[in-house]
């Protein structure tokens, strides 16, 4: 396989758009390629990760939309959907296209713009990738299955409710450091577990889980340019190398798991991300996990192989995964913080990672970063894909 | 009408799942015979969630896993006004969702 490289990040604010969906798409799209400075060096291909245009915008096709607002013809353009993790399968996608020699240069945008439609529309949009017999039809949603596993890893593990609000005031205070984020708004203990009035701040969502311990629905678009190791010298500038990726699937159904509280998918695709890198978790600097629900960074924080099984809540009551501790997670803010338009997620993950590697995370900075890491998490675990980046001299 | 929710049971090796797939996840054989679940079970784990999706009318909703004596899981809707992990249910099959006219039917947990 060729080696591959990430050449440009962009994005836009996540949170709420009043621009058409073709626009949101062109945005991020646009920051990326003017950040990648082509100059005569031309897009091979496009590659648009979204999970709900065609329900939620009623628009289909929608890389052939974005290669046509870009100019960018004879491009070649698909659009990738698999659920949550669509950015990271987009990207996975196009860093095959240009390992193998078929491309040189390619764009992933992610894009979601879900906030056109009401709450309850939103929550079916998404609630869709659920089992349709064994889970959908009893009114299962993203939220019930996550507050279902949070319950039984709390029994099984000794967390509590406080160590999901302290992921979430993390995540919150990070995000206060990112221009880009959907959520400015930092929260205390206080305001939403111990205080009176928490009750009334934190209302319940998916018990266990309440209203902070859900990431907000948001409208936005991330995007990155990535290159073949000629494409890059030609361009200059830091490097940042897609050292690995690994992929794996799991049950569609929750209750089929051996363990419903394994997240096995994120262990293996984790595992086959490193392996591909030839790097361990020891070598990472900066973490971005798909907190789309608080319990899920410390599950995923165990299973992706940074802390051992049940330890994950531990490391983060010490402090060790806030920016400054030993291995921060979600300096973006997360999902928590940063927002989740769904296709753009697993991009805007990758975005982040690019800047920190590039030393151009401004206030939220992980100090001479030089390995990263993201877990990009669909359906409710039933298909993970991790990334491995890296940043060459 | 029939009510009843079906698993499957392999035709060749003997294995059972639900839901069903097309395919035995443990050989591969691809005939199966309906396996019907239902039965006393315990509850593995719960939540009440008010984030819902269209077509129910309520303001939460208590759903569960449970797991069968047989080993092999469900998930449904848990009727019972004391739930806790580890309690014993039985199944009944309802109407668990109502999409316009239409009534849908499902597994659904009591106390005993």
């Amino acid at each position: 396989m060729r080696p591959v490289y990430i050449v440009g990040a962009g994005m836009c604010k996540f949170g709420r758009s009043e621009i058409s969906f073709s626009e949101l798409m062109c945005l991020s799209s646009m920051v990326a390629l003017e950040d990648a400075n082509l100059g005569d060096v031309p897009v091979d291909g496009v590659v648009v990760a979204n999970m709900g245009a065609a329900r939620v915008n009623r628009q289909t096709a929608i890389a052939s939309a974005l290669v046509d607002q870009l100019c960018l013809y004879p491009a070649t353009a698909e659009a990738v959907e698999n659920g949550p993790a669509s950015g990271a399968s987009a990207f996975k996608v196009a860093v095959q296209a240009i390992a193998s020699g078929m491309s040189d240069v390619m764009l992933v945008t992610g894009v979601e713009m879900m906030r056109a439609v009401n709450g309850l529309e939103g929550t079916d949009f998404v609630a869709s990738l659920a089992h349709p017999e064994a889970e959908y039809i009893y009114g299962v949603t993203l939220p019930s299955l996550a507050g279902m596993f949070a319950r039984l890893v709390m029994d099984r593990f000794g967390v509590e409710r406080k160590h999901l609000a302290m992921v979430a005031i993390k995540n919150h205070d990070h995000a206060m450091m990112n221009p880009y984020a959907h959520i400015q708004q930092p929260i205390t203990m206080e305001g939403i577990l111990t205080a009176p009035e928490a009750v009334v701040n934190n209302p319940p969502i998916a018990d266990p889980l309440h209203l902070f311990d859900c990431c907000p629905v948001s409208d936005g678009s991330a995007s990155v340019i990535l290159a073949s190791q000629e494409a890059a010298e030609r361009l200059g500038g830091v490097r940042v190398r897609v050292a690995g990726i690994g992929q794996a699937t799991d049950t569609h159904a929750v209750h089929e798991r051996e363990d419903p509280t394994d997240l096995k998918a994120v262990r293996i695709a984790s595992q086959k991300a490193f392996t591909m890198a030839g790097l361990s978790q020891s070598d990472v600097d900066v973490v971005e996990l798909h907190d789309a629900f608080t319990i899920l960074e410390i599950a995923e924080s165990e299973a992706a192989g940074f802390f051992e099984r049940g330890k994950g809540h531990l490391a983060l009551e010490q402090g060790e995964t806030r920016l400054g501790g030993r291995l921060p997670i979600n300096v973006s803010g997360g999902l928590k913080g940063r927002g989740h338009p769904v296709g753009a997620t697993g991009v805007a993950q990758l975005v982040e990672l690019t800047w920190q590697l590039r030393g151009d995370a401004g206030d939220r900075q992980v100090e001479d970063a030089s390995v990263g890491f993201a877990c990009n998490f669909g359906g409710f675990g039933n298909n993970v894909v991790a990334s491995v980046l890296r940043r060459e001299a | 009408m029939e009510r009843s929710v079906c698993g499957a049971t392999c035709e060749a090796c003997g294995a059972t799942s639900y839901p069903r797939h097309a395919v035995c996840p443990q050989c591969g054989g691809r005939k199966f015979t309906d396996l019907e679940i239902g039965g006393e079970a315990t509850v593995l784990t719960y939540t009440d969630v008010y984030a819902l999706a269209v077509d129910f009318e309520t303001r939460y909703l208590r759903l569960a896993m449970v797991e069968f004596d047989s080993g092999l899981r469900a998930t449904g809707q848990l009727l019972d006004d004391d739930p806790r992990i580890g309690k014993r249910v039985r199944t009944d099959v309802g109407v668990v969702r109502r999409p316009g006219d239409e009534k849908i039917e499902g597994l659904q947990f009591y106390p005993i």
